[in-house]
């Protein structure tokens, strides 16, 4: 919202206070200044003239020649292109020589063969708005010829306003400048809405007003004026509305507008012949609309209505959209002579919604989407009721409509100071307390520390204790708080719940993976080629999304880094080395929660289609995948050969830990790659964390360090060439042999000599016992009861 | 022997020391001299067991000052000799800086999960605990509880993903205030807590937007904890963040689930406070909204208001990372280019 600098300070005086300083005081306090601007400067140049004389230009159908008179001087002529003019209006003239705010210097200037001098300017040409259907026309009332701009248009400053959503009152100057009273501690005088005398038939002869469900609406006014003048508003009202940025468009709507960001009530006027039937009283009545009612509103639109909305409806036809817009037949045009004036508070609830599914947001409905207080009813209608007396000087008529009325006042919220100082960690005094809150028009009961305090009827968002606190807080300021830090009472738990992400992360990066972030949002409709974990389960979808392409939840983290490899590739890279920790999202049975599997990916891509240095790449991701079970699983780690979708059908392998499958390792297969549109091989892998890495990782259970000299034997073995390692080793642990400390590949060969589809392992045996030397003679044997497990596992064969 | 035998002796094995030519002469000298049974220097140690008092004494300081320095004298000469023999005194070996340095193949921390690190790394050394929290919740955990019953004006700020299919009635969490929930329902206080993670928001991207980005939420409650508590807290983790001699301010806002509201904000880098274009203007850049946790929250989460208080914040480490690292847009974050992510 804007507001204006000259406006507020009608109601709290800003001698000496700078704009800058308005500014920051209103922002520190919850009220944020996004902008601050100037408005109406440097039309010091640019005076008053008349126009007396006017002609259409000779091979023009548009362009006007007008003789400009600013004082006994000689007329002088000017060329405008502009319909509104007239002779005898008052309008600005920038004559040659003057330099208008926008930079722009005039000067003489032959248009059509004839010497133009200067300009006549439109309001936006003078960033009076951004009016530009026609010249400015002045008034002789305010303009005198021959006077400089700048005295019709004073300087002023406009701030930009950033409202917090619970605070409706802030909605209206009145509201700002209650709130500046109070940070720069000078008295609020509050807008004028006194009483006028009455004059004509009562209202109520005309018009009954009914409302249907007093939920929707509390409270509805109605004004009735005849006898309207056709003058405008006056100038300072017309400056006030065109320096926030609202353009003048008659004396009545003028003055609602006026009202309402003012005091925050938005008003809304009704041509009263326009809504009235043939003779008798014309019944008002706030209903819900009928399904599929139509109202043509005031831009013009035609909108078909249901009964979730709200509607005004004079004899039985809806004439207004509740608080949000009126409609094109009952609005106040140039010749409406009577009118009615609606002050109304409606719940913002429904407003909201009506404004939502319309898709239609007005100033007034802008406002009545939020809490507005009931109080503002009468007051708002009364401030319009003065202002029409004292400006256009119509006098209400008599009598005014009243259907609804004002919620009993809550009792007073009770606190103490203590309770205030306690939560704020500084002393406030009862006496500072209410200092600050009577600054904000808060009425406050003293008894000791013990204050009882009523808000203003406006801040519809004080309610509880609690707000009292933060009134106080946010006005006493709280850079005058102490830093403090929460002292501890006691030592912060451990928690080993969750995946072990720093540790992943060092292990990942310093085997040379860059760490990832992608987004949780996956396109809706293209599967996958490579999904991971999550193999073939449907991705969940999101009801409302952005778009197909953001439509669903990931499964896994492999599409993110693979897309993110294609960006790379794109960009030159030639190996890419990517992983990602994260959530996939995975259905559950209808209603429970989807699960959130903490996934770990890794990709490694070469441009090189080279089998062979793919297949070293394959070796390195299983050795990642092999030390991150090793040093967080509870569990050993080993691998056996598997299948998945979008895998090397023979270069894959599961990830098994514990018994159960917590990984896939594999070279992406090449209809893949090819529908990613990635050139060379790319190894990848995900492992799913959570109930296997823990960031306590496996216990530490220290070997007991013989002394004794250890007894190594190598065993030489025979094997078919798709033997899996792991099965070997498992079946070697399963012996439980106590001597065995360490086991391992020494050295893998292949030839003719061993025969078609075996493969030589050569593995050494690290025999240890504490309490003796083991002889050769004990070595062979456990040795030999290792060979025969090997051969029931893997069908190895002694060489 | 006397003393002055003692030096004669010393003087001649430094001169036949000077004079070896190669390896095996000079150990020839040593062995003379020094070997440990008969070496002429090393038997006056076994003379020595056959004086007494100050005689002893003397003697005794005279021998180890003439074998210290002809012990120093053979290392020299071994030394040179060594070079001598390796031939132009090792001017074949030297480390060749004329080579570009090899790259080292480390993988590089994604600069998001490095500033969150650093995040939790600041809270954990104050006491809080790191805890994550699903990132699907329920209407009742991300809005109801906190305070934002449905049609609540603040759930504008909050456009919601809502799951359809078998998993309609879930949402994305919008921030990750409901682990604030989570953790208050399922113990007792004192609580310490953060809370890093995904959240979504149907923001269109732009480059200060992304529909998913991270957050860190905080959550404090105890006896007696204050306003100042938070100040005092919030004030570290910006200096902390942002360097000491960043200024930072705090101001009133409003959040439903906190009251008082405060948003902390941190002067521009560029201006330091007083206006510029890149801050538009303002001067500060907001970094985090926070506030004293509102009493109706504590009461929803089984926590009494008027035995204990606290205060929470919300920081988004994407934009925290974007301000220290001069990135303009966040959606970079989320390419992973490698060129940037080497960078870290
Ligand atoms: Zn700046």
């Amino acid at each position: 919202m804007r507001v204006s600098h000259e406006w507020l300070a009608s109601m709290v005086e800003l001698s000496g206070v700078a704009p800058k300083e308005v500014a920051h005081r209103l922002t520190m306090t919850g009220t944020e200044v996004e902008k601050v601007a100037d408005f109406a400067t440097g039309l010091e140049q640019v005076i008053v003239g008349q126009v007396v004389g006017l002609q259409r230009m000779m091979h023009s159908d548009h362009l006007f020649l007008a003789e400009v008179k600013a004082g006994p001087d000689d007329p002088m002529e000017v060329v405008c292109g502009a319909p509104n003019l007239f002779v005898g209006a008052l309008v600005p003239w920038a004559r040659p020589g003057t330099t208008l705010p926008s930079g722009l210097e005039l000067g003489r200037r032959r248009i059509r063969g004839v010497e133009s001098h200067g300009m006549l300017c439109a309001p936006d040409e003078l960033g009076l708005g951004s009016d530009h259907t026609g010249i400015l026309l002045l008034s002789p009332d305010d303009a005198a010829l021959g006077q400089p701009l700048s005295a019709v248009f004073p300087q002023d400053v406009v701030y930009e306003l950033e409202v917090l959503s619970n605070r409706a009152d802030c909605l209206s100057h009145w509201g700002v400048a209650r709130e500046l009273a109070a940070c720069i501690g000078r008295p609020l005088q509050s807008p004028d809405t006194s009483p006028v005398p009455r004059e004509g038939q009562p209202l109520g002869g005309l018009v009954q007003v009914e409302i249907q469900d007093t939920r929707l609406c509390s409270i509805y006014l109605a004004e009735g004026f005849v006898g309207l003048p056709k003058d405008p508003a006056p100038l300072w009202i017309r400056r006030r509305l065109l320096a926030v940025g609202q353009r003048s468009v008659g004396a009545v709507v003028d003055l609602a507008n006026y009202v309402m960001l003012e005091m925050g009530q938005p008003l809304h006027t009704f041509d009263l012949e326009q809504i009235s039937g043939q003779g008798g009283v014309t019944s008002v009545v706030v209903r819900q609309a009928l399904d599929g009612e139509r109202l043509q509103g005031l831009d013009g639109v035609e909108r078909r209505l249901d009964t979730g909305m709200l509607v005004i409806s004079a004899n039985g036809k809806a004439t207004a959209i509740a608080g949000v817009m009126g409609a094109m037949d009952s609005a106040v045009t140039a010749n409406t002579s009577s009118i009615l004036v609606e002050s109304a508070n409606f719940a913002w609830t429904s407003i909201r919604s009506t404004s939502r599914r319309l898709g239609l947001r007005s100033e007034a409905s802008s406002r009545f989407e939020r809490p507005l207080s009931p109080h503002l009813v009468p007051a708002g209608s009364a401030r319009f009721t003065r202002l029409m007396k004292e400006t256009v000087g119509v006098s209400p008529l008599p009598a005014p409509c009243v259907a609804g009325g004002l919620p009993r006042s809550a009792p007073p919220i009770r606190i103490s100071s203590d309770r205030i100082s306690g939560l704020l960690g500084m002393t406030v005094t009862a006496d500072r307390a209410a200092e600050i809150l009577e600054s904000l028009e808060f009425s406050v009961g003293r008894d000791g520390n013990a204050l009882s305090v009523t808000p203003p009827s406006a801040r519809t968002d004080v309610s509880l204790p609690i707000d009292i606190v933060e009134e106080v807080g946010r006005i006493a300021g709280y850079d005058t708080i102490s830093s403090t830090l929460p002292p501890l009472r006691q030592p912060p738990p451990r928690v080993e719940s969750g995946p072990p992400l720093r540790l992943v992360a060092d292990i990942a990066i310093g085997a040379g993976f860059n760490e990832c972030v992608t987004l949780s949002l996956v396109d809706s409709v293209m599967r996958p080629p490579v999904p991971g974990m999550a193999g073939l389960l449907e991705s969940l979808q999101i009801g409302n999304p952005l778009s197909t392409a953001l439509g669903a939840l990931r499964t896994g983290t492999l599409p993110g880094l693979l897309g993110a490899c294609q960006l790379n590739q794109a960009r030159g890279r030639e190996r890419i080395r990517l992983f990602e920790q994260g959530r996939g999202f995975w259905p559950a049975t209808a209603g429970d929660r989807p699960l959130e599997p903490d996934l770990i990916g890794f990709v490694d891509l070469s441009v090189e289609d080279d089998a062979e240095e793919s297949a070293g790449r394959l070796q390195k991701v299983l050795a990642l995948c092999q030390a991150l079970g090793d040093r967080l699983s509870l569990q050993d780690t080993t691998f056996r050969a598997g299948e998945c979708q979008g895998f090397h059908p023979t270069r894959c392998a599961l990830v098994v830990s514990g018994g159960l499958v917590r990984g896939v390792v594999g070279e992406v297969d090449r209809r893949s790659t090819a529908a990613l549109q990635l050139r060379g091989r790319v190894v990848a892998a995900e492992l799913r964390a959570d109930g296997w890495l823990t960031p306590g990782g496996r216990l530490i259970a220290t070997v007991e360090l013989a002394r004794t000299p250890p007894l190594v034997l190598d065993l030489a073995v025979k094997v078919p060439v798709r033997a899996e390692l792991g099965a070997a080793l498992q079946a070697i642990r399963a012996l439980e042999v106590a001597e065995l400390e360490e086991v391992r590949v020494v050295d893998e060969y292949r030839g003719a000599q061993l025969g078609e589809g075996l493969k030589g392992w050569t593995l050494r045996l690290v025999f240890h016992d504490p309490n003796r030397t083991l002889t050769n003679r004990q070595g062979d044997l456990l040795r030999g009861r290792i060979a025969e497990a090997l051969r029931d596992s893997t069908g190895a064969v002694i060489r | 022997m006397t003393g002055d035998d003692l030096q004669a002796l010393a003087s001649r094995a430094l001169e036949e020391i000077a004079g070896a030519v190669d390896l095996d002469q000079l150990e020839l000298v040593r062995r003379r001299y020094m070997a440990r049974h008969g070496g002429l220097i090393t038997s006056v140690a076994a003379e020595l067991g056959g004086l007494s008092g100050p005689a002893r004494a003397l003697l005794g300081r005279e021998f180890n000052s003439a074998k210290g320095t002809v012990v120093d004298a053979l290392a020299e000469r071994q030394v040179t000799l060594e070079e001598e023999r390796a031939g132009g005194g090792l001017a074949d070996e030297w480390l060749d800086l004329s080579h570009p340095v090899h790259h080292l193949e480390r993988g590089h921390q994604h600069p998001v999960a490095r500033t969150i690190r650093e995040i939790e790394d600041i809270f954990t050394r104050l006491g809080y605990t790191s805890v994550a929290g699903p990132e699907i919740e329920d209407d009742l955990h991300n809005f109801e509880l906190l305070n934002m019953p449905p049609e609540h004006p603040a759930r504008d700020a909050h456009d919601t993903f809502y799951l359809s299919g078998a998993a309609v009635g879930w949402l994305y969490r919008t921030h990750t205030s409901p682990m604030q929930m989570r953790t208050m329902l399922a113990g007792a206080p004192p609580f310490r807590i953060i809370v890093p993670g995904k959240v979504a928001r149907r923001d269109n991207p732009d480059p200060t937007h992304n529909p998913v980005f991270h957050q860190v939420e905080g959550l404090c409650v105890d006896q007696g904890v204050t306003v100042g508590d938070l100040k005092g807290t919030l004030e570290h983790v910006a200096r902390e963040l942002f360097g000491a001699e960043r200024g930072v301010r705090l101001r009133s806002s409003y959040f439903p689930y906190t009251e008082p509201s405060l948003e902390a904000d941190v002067a521009c880098g560029i201006c330091n406070g007083i206006g510029c274009r890149s801050c538009h203007g303002k001067g500060w850049i907001e970094i985090l909204g926070s506030g004293m946790v509102h009493p109706a929250v504590l009461r929803n989460a089984g926590v009494d208001p008027d035995r204990y208080s606290g205060f929470a914040f919300g920081m988004g480490p994407d934009r925290i990372a974007a301000l220290r690292y001069s990135l303009r847009d966040v959606r970079d974050l989320y390419e992973n280019d490698m060129r940037l992510l080497e960078c870290f």
